[in-house]
């Protein structure tokens, strides 16, 4: 054995690694080889020190959340396998549709000659939105990014694939996108999707949130289980003009959320719509919350700027 | 990592046909190690508890992708440590406030002194490993604290056998260096309560 493999040699050796050779020609190198009796030694070392990190223990508060949301998304999934399949189709009358759908065309198309030569209409937004009064479960989600109109996608599966295009000042738009948010995300991950698509093109960056958008993300702030999808919605609030609604969510937050950053981007803006218009409940809370001390440091300084900055 | 292979993938049969005490079983069996690792690649409490949750979220939507080739384990792990590169990189974007380095209230009362100074070793500790590239603390990590053999973790990173070793040597390599300049020996027996600090 040569000095260079020390350092591989004593890895192999912790890790459970190493054969009986290599350990005898590794203990017969230390044995005569001063240097790396000192380097072996300090590997040893750091390989102790990192012991001084602590495992992260599991809280029951998580454990207990976490075992919900597995319960509730499993529910979900249930649900939507019990539902009835689309009837199917014969291949053959499938086929025998489709011939006379186009031999209906071609006679159309003979009998008028002048619909050829005019464009058709685009459809409109609404009329292109299907009908969500029925609660229908909208899977494989995705979603686009603005276009040169400034018009966002939203494509979905449902009895079979949509894909909805409109600006996002458009009342359908809206409801589609509340529904996603507030109903029909299946995970976190597409509740977060949803909210991340509202945070891009409502609010301080863009069109007017709907009351349907606002409802839906204060619900989420209030009731999701998941801290990082009530941080989104925490988020994307916090870009909208405030209301009454949305301040009695960011008060409901401060109070009673169990994340600290969550807490921190309340405080931030409810200190801000006090600045400009002071409300004693607002001021109430954040001056519980500067003296709780209980409550996590930072979100205390926060709460104590906060209102060092508010006129009182 | 030593595992009840069979039962693994029974629990994962169970999910697949909709059983909620399946997905349950596989969390208790399995957060807590989830969240260990998660917590030493993210260094955030909070950040890690919504990875791990989204790994399980994973889990129950993938139930039908395991292709049996490598142990269930294995597969959970693989996915979270995604899940991690995944938070990584959306957080780099958008930067959120690090709860690790949030104050926790005063402690106050016996055990407060040995409690601050076990966090400052931890501190350091995390310090030190946040200094390592992302690759490195992955490899290090599962081959450090959960105990997974050099094969295992090629596995569940996707890479060879070697270049697990060649990682994990570089990581210690760059401790052992880090440690030296702080200039004490960490791990070796302590006086007392004397701490030691990561340089910075």
């Amino acid at each position: 054995m040569e000095c260079r493999e020390l350092t591989a040699r004593t890895l192999d050796r912790r890790l459970g690694e190493a054969d009986e050779d290599s350990l005898r020609e590794l203990d017969g190198h230390l044995a005569g080889c001063r240097a790396c009796r000192a380097e072996a030694s300090a590997i040893e070392e750091t390989w102790a020190a990192l012991g001084d990190d602590r495992d992260a223990e599991m809280t029951p508060e998580f454990r207990e959340r976490s075992l919900l949301l597995l319960e509730d998304e499993m529910m979900r999934l249930r649900i939507r396998a019990f539902r009835p399949k689309p009837r199917t189709v014969p291949n053959l009358a499938r086929a025998a549709a489709l011939l006379l759908a186009v031999l209906a065309g071609y006679l159309a198309a003979r009998g008028l000659p002048g619909a050829r030569r005019k464009a058709p209409e685009p459809p409109t937004a609404a009329s292109r939105l299907p009908d969500l009064s029925e609660s229908p479960r909208l899977s494989n989600v995705s979603y686009r990014p603005a276009d040169k109109e400034g018009r966002i996608g939203v494509s979905f599966d449902m009895s079979s694939r949509q894909d909805f295009v409109a600006r996002p000042e458009d009342p359908a738009m809206a409801k589609l996108l509340s529904y996603l948010v507030a109903r029909n995300a299946e995970t976190a991950g597409e509740k977060s999707r949803a909210i991340e698509l509202v945070s891009a093109n409502y609010g301080r960056s863009g069109a007017v949130a709907s009351p349907d958008i606002v409802q839906a993300l204060t619900a989420t702030l209030r009731n999701d289980p998941n801290p990082g999808v009530r941080k989104k919605a925490a988020d994307a609030l916090a870009s909208f003009r405030m209301s009454p609604e949305i301040r009695g969510a960011f008060l409901h937050a401060l109070r009673n959320d169990r994340n600290p950053a969550i807490r921190v981007v309340a405080v931030d803006r409810l200190a801000a719509a006090a600045k400009e218009a002071p409300d004693a409940q607002t001021i109430d809370t954040l001056r519980e919350k500067a003296f709780d001390s209980q409550e996590n440091g930072f979100v205390r300084a926060k709460a104590a700027s906060a209102l060092k900055a508010i006129d009182l | 990592m030593a595992e009840p292979l069979t039962d693994d993938r029974d629990l994962l049969d169970r999910v697949r046909r909709g059983d909620p005490g399946g997905a349950g079983e596989l969390f208790e069996r399995y957060a807590p190690a989830i969240l260990r690792f998660a917590d030493r690649l993210l260094s955030d409490r909070a950040t890690a508890e919504e990875v791990t949750q989204e790994v399980f979220l994973k889990v129950i939507a993938r139930a039908n992708q395991y292709d049996g080739r490598a142990s269930v384990a294995s597969w959970l792990f693989a996915i979270a440590a995604n899940a991690c590169r995944d938070r990584r990189r959306r957080d780099r974007r958008a930067p959120v406030v690090p709860l690790e380095l949030l104050p926790d209230p005063p402690d106050k009362g016996e055990g407060a002194e040995r409690r601050l100074l076990d966090r400052e070793r931890r501190d350091a500790v995390r310090q030190a490993l946040a200094g390592l590239s992302e690759e490195q603390r992955e490899a290090l990590v599962l081959a450090r604290y959960h105990g997974m053999p050099y094969a295992e973790v090629a596995h569940i990173l996707g890479i060879s056998v070697g270049a697990v070793k060649t990682r994990i040597f570089r990581a210690v390599e760059s401790l052992k260096a880090r440690f030296h300049q702080a200039g004490e020996a960490p791990g070796a027996p302590r006086k007392g309560e004397t701490s030691w600090n990561a340089a910075n």
